[in-house]
């Protein structure tokens, strides 16, 4: 298992660890929205005192799972640059790996939403000639977002081949 | 084939009866709907006082549209102007040009004018003409060509290489009769599956002695026989021949439709072989084109369709033709390991992988068989994935990305070690084989 997605070269490069910070932002704001809207339903119709703790005991275990499945998740990123070709991995369950040689790229995408801009991150998205090719490292911090996305397109340049 | 340059400034039209082929549904509808009451001498409704002053102002419309739509070639730009209210000019870059098809909707066969489709590198549809004449079609198809060749032979370096002459012989590789189509299109996998369910459903509404049940099957019969036939009007009368342009494919009963396939352009072939038809050796060749639409408009066979149904033998020929060598034997395909029968019980007996010095292969399917080729030079990037189930038993898939089209080369439920080595080689393989490619660019010019 391990060989199947190690490195390509020494070490894998992680993502910022703001990803998961603003992941983990988004299920707390999330879990606070239900838990108000659910107390305000169970209180509304007057439902006894256990439903509302049963309810507040599942959202709490429920939010806690999708805490460490965040973190996991985050930690399953990685990416390498290599001579000729960028090197990507995701997913905890399933495992995703992509090789994209530079020559191949048509272009190179960088976007932050405004969450994303305000823990300072964005993602970074390479396009081939294939739709399939699903590319894409979200959570770098911008400057390494910005540098990767230079280094990648000067090096699309230099290797590019045509179709 | 260079035209004076007097002649440039001057500018073309299109065929007077454009605006009739393009209302000629509404022209059948308002016939259709008034006729009866027009025979019986009783008037005519508000509904057709209505119909006729849309078509009058259609008809102006029309008329002022075609006055106002002309088109000319200029310093390597075909120019068209349109519109009626606000003025349109289109440049379409000559030397950008991918592939120019000819496609004859029925109602324009009828008149004997065509539409002129262009494509151009990287987007879809560049733009089109229609109608013209067929004769003048052709021409401007021709004169675009010779055009496109000198224009990109000047830009690779001066020397004018020696223009592709226009009137080159076409070699006619083969047609496919019209009973080999319908024999095809019947025993296809789709109609295999039809049959088969409307026999499990006669055969149920028999047992509970109800037969209104299978009245309820007359409209899924009418559909599927309605499909059947678009397929097999679709690819009526499938030509292929070669030319200078590359692969010249003809087809259709109803709407003639002119394709070409430029070499260049090629990603990859698939090689498809339903159940029935490997009884009687017949296959099914398609091919990636780069920069072209997957599927125009779903109707017929797809625009990738370079064989719809032909012996064996002669897809296998043409595939191998298409990729400039011979194909690589089938011993060279291995099949995954055993325990790949825990995820893919039935589909395991038939995946399989290969590759040689110039190929990758992959191969699955149990009803329909599909072989797909992509030069090495030509594989895009290339991607490993693993689900839970394929985490414990060890197993991986690889995935080699090419542009949209029918060509998807994958290697399902490999042992894992082997995907990552699978992808480490053709990694190196494709980019050999790009460099080599390149290579030969620069030294032809």
């Amino acid at each position: 298992m391990s060989e199947l997605f190690a490195p390509p070269g020494n070490r894998w490069q992680p993502v910022s660890p703001a990803l998961a910070r603003m992941r983990r932002t988004l299920l707390v704001g999330a879990g606070v929205l239900l838990a108000i809207a659910g107390v305000a339903l169970i209180l509304a119709f007057g439902l006894p005192s256990w439903a509302l703790a049963a309810f507040l005991v599942v959202l709490l275990a429920a939010a806690g799972a999708g805490w460490v499945v965040i973190g996991r998740n985050a930690g399953y990123w990685g990416y390498a640059e290599r001579d000729e070709d960028l090197y990507i991995k995701h997913g905890a369950l399933f495992r995703r790996l992509v090789a994209v040689p530079y020559g191949r790229m048509q272009y190179v995408d960088v976007t932050a939403g405004p969450l994303e801009q305000a823990y300072g991150i964005a993602t970074v998205h390479l396009h081939t000639a294939s739709p399939h090719t699903s590319a894409r490292i979200p959570g770098l911090r911008r400057d390494e977002a910005a540098r990767l996305r230079d280094r990648l397109t000067s090096l699309g340049e230099a290797q590019a081949a045509g179709l | 084939m260079t035209e004076a340059p007097s002649r440039e400034r001057e500018y073309r039209r299109l065929s007077p009866l454009t605006p009739l082929v393009r209302s000629f549904i509404f022209l059948v509808a308002v016939v259709g709907s008034s006729w009866q009451s027009l025979l019986h001498g009783e008037g005519v409704g508000p509904l057709v006082w209505v119909l006729l002053a849309l078509g009058l102002a259609g008809a102006c419309y029309g008329a002022a549209s075609w006055v106002r739509t002309k088109y000319w070639i200029e310093a390597d730009e075909l120019r068209v102007d349109t519109g009626v209210i606000g003025r349109q000019s289109r440049r379409i870059r000559i030397d950008r040009l991918q592939g120019i098809d000819i496609v004859q909707p029925f109602v324009a066969r009828l008149f004997g004018l065509a539409e002129l489709r262009m494509d151009a590198a990287g987007s879809g549809r560049e733009g089109s003409l229609s109608f013209l004449r067929l004769s003048e079609a052709q021409q401007l198809k021709e004169l675009l060509l010779a055009r496109r060749d000198a224009a990109r032979a000047r830009e690779d370096g001066g020397a004018p290489v020696a223009p592709t002459p226009a009137e080159a012989p076409e070699r006619l590789l083969t047609r496919i009769g019209p009973g080999l189509l319908a024999g095809a299109v019947a025993l296809s996998s789709e109609t295999l599956v039809s049959v088969l369910s409307a026999a499990v459903l006669v055969a149920v509404a028999m047992w509970f002695d109800s037969l209104a049940a299978a009245g309820g099957l007359f409209p899924v019969i009418l559909g599927a026989g309605l499909v059947a036939f678009r397929r097999f009007s679709g690819a009526y009368g499938f030509t292929v021949t070669e030319g200078p342009a590359g692969l010249q494919v003809r087809r259709g009963l109803f709407d003639l439709d002119t394709q070409t396939i430029a070499l260049p352009r090629l990603q990859g072939v698939t090689i498809t072989e339903p159940l029935l038809w490997r009884r009687l050796g017949w296959a099914r060749l398609d091919v990636s084109l780069a920069g072209t639409a997957h599927d125009d408009h779903g109707r017929g066979p797809a625009a990738s369709t370079v064989l719809p149904v032909a012996d064996r033998r002669l897809a296998l020929w043409l595939a191998a033709h298409l990729l400039g060598r011979p194909l690589p034997p089938d011993e060279i395909l291995r099949r995954p390991p055993s325990r790949a029968r825990w995820v893919a019980p039935i589909g395991q007996h038939f995946m399989a992988v290969g590759a040689d010095d110039a190929v990758i292969v992959s191969r699955d399917g149990w009803l329909t068989r599909r072989t797909h080729l992509v030069p090495h030079a030509r594989v895009q990037s290339l991607r490993l994935r693993q689900g839970p189930v394929q985490r414990l038993l060890g197993l991986a898939d690889l995935h080699v990305d090419s542009p949209p089209g029918p060509v998807r080369v994958r290697a399902r439920h490999r042992d894992a070690a082997e995907a990552r080595g699978l992808l480490e080689v053709e990694r190196q393989v494709a980019r050999a084989a790009r460099l080599r490619t390149s290579c030969q660019a620069l030294d032809r010019l």
